[in-house]
């Protein structure tokens, strides 16, 4: 997991985004525990507390449920419904995309050309 | 968010002939790193002294792990063993060897592992890779390496809850990175079950290990919370200088420089500045206590004046 100080991002947002795609994506299983609370914290470099941020919104988001004394584990998933959610979340960015595009005047080509030197700045 | 207290306070009070430390009410939280902010003469090493027990002298009621008073703290070996503290004076006497210094902590704490200790000095670069200097005299240790000595005592030892007085003032930069690791290290052996109260003037430094703040100025507590709440609740705010007069009325302690402004306010206030041309970013620990300890030293001025007027 790499965690960036300086991105903007805040740090518990990083842990929980980067919990939800291992889960998403299966590579955390339906009952696995989470690594202890503490136990990442010192893994990680950071306070005891934004890791528990972290889990708590796993936790709100019904990624997780947590066990006194145990932990959390990662719950039962319906995969299908939470990646219909996703696609839902891409295709608003793009509807807004599109929005501001249309206010500063771009052409449908220009749109779709800075969406494909986006996409090669990310693989880079 | 709940908690369970690893030490609470009631009603500290504290008087000296210029100085009064008043605590209404103290909660440390268990399980967490607890950082004591706030300016010099604020009153963080008198709290740390009272909650220690190397002050005596105050009233108030103290409860250690949910079960234990003060009393039990000096006369109950349960408690004392498990608090470790370490101070900024001069805790052990300077004549006194580094083979006393450890004698004399294996005979004061059960639970004082000897081996632990000694890999402990060697992993602080007390005795760097030289074999163990028996003979030296504490007089001869630098004020860094004092500190050192002192912690690694009480990482030695077995215990539930540490109380460390401004530990990273002496330390270099890689010290400070070791001790928040040794920290981490120490908070994660049992999981949620210790605890670490620490003062300290280097917020930034100490900040990736803070977990809960308690801001004190002028023998009170003025702000305290979980660092991951109180970010949500201030916020800083950037903005045109155009806007900077309306802002001052929202924003306390606006710096401004010739492109703009900028400040800390809280987050519910936002909604009073909408409209203005600015742009908010989350603060860092050290944004917010300065912000707090700022608006109370302003108070404490404004007072101070009322009174001689």
């Amino acid at each position: 997991m790499k965690i960036m100080q300086s991105s903007g991002v805040p740090i518990y947002q990083q842990i929980a985004d980067n919990f939800k795609g291992d889960i998403l994506e299966g590579r955390l299983k339906q009952g696995e525990y989470l690594p202890s609370i503490r136990g990442l914290a010192k893994d990680l470099k950071i306070s005891v507390i934004t890791t528990l941020k972290a889990y708590e919104m796993l936790e709100q988001e019904g990624l997780v449920t947590a066990v006194q004394g145990k932990g959390y584990y990662v719950n039962a998933q319906d995969t299908q419904m939470l990646m219909e959610q996703h696609r839902r979340k891409v295709e608003e960015a793009f509807l807004n995309a599109i929005y501001s595009a249309k206010l500063a005047g771009m052409t449908r080509e220009e749109l779709v050309e800075t969406l494909e030197t986006l996409l090669r700045l990310e693989e880079m | 968010m709940e908690f369970n207290s690893a030490i609470e306070g009631k009603n500290i009070l504290k008087k000296y002939k210029n100085f009064t430390l008043d605590i209404g009410e103290l909660k440390i939280p268990q399980g967490f790193a607890t950082a004591l902010i706030g300016e010099n003469g604020a009153g963080k090493t008198t709290l740390l002294d009272i909650l220690a027990g190397t002050n005596l002298e105050y009233k108030g009621e103290l409860t250690f792990f949910g079960k234990y008073d003060d009393k039990d703290r000096e006369k109950n070996p349960d408690v004392k063993n498990n608090i470790g503290y370490t101070g900024t004076g001069d805790y052990f006497f300077p004549r006194w060897t580094l083979k006393q210094v450890e004698e004399l902590q294996e005979l004061l704490f059960d639970g004082f592992d000897k081996n632990r200790y000694r890999e402990l000095l060697k992993e602080l670069a007390i005795v760097s890779g030289k074999a163990f200097e028996d003979s030296k005299k504490i007089s001869n240790l630098s004020d860094g390496n004092k500190i050192k000595l002192m912690l690694a005592g009480v990482l030695a030892r077995d215990t539930k809850l540490l109380l460390l007085d401004e530990p990273a003032s002496p330390l270099d930069p890689l010290m400070r990175d070791k001790l928040c690791n040794m920290l981490r290290d120490y908070l994660a052996e049992n999981e949620g079950e210790k605890t670490v109260v620490f003062s300290t003037h280097n917020i930034t430094d100490m900040e990736s290990i803070t977990d809960y703040v308690i801001i004190v100025e002028q023998g009170r507590i003025v702000e305290q919370g979980f660092v991951e709440d109180l970010k949500e609740k201030y916020i800083v705010v950037k903005g045109e200088k155009k806007d900077e007069s309306f802002a001052s009325r929202i924003i306390s302690n606006l710096s401004s420089s010739s492109y703009g402004f900028e400040g800390i306010c809280l987050s519910e206030d936002l909604d009073k500045l909408s409209g203005l041309d600015i742009a908010v970013e989350r603060p860092t620990l050290s944004q917010i206590s300065v912000h707090v300890m700022k608006q109370y030293s302003a108070l404490a001025m404004v007072d101070n004046r009322e009174k001689t007027a």
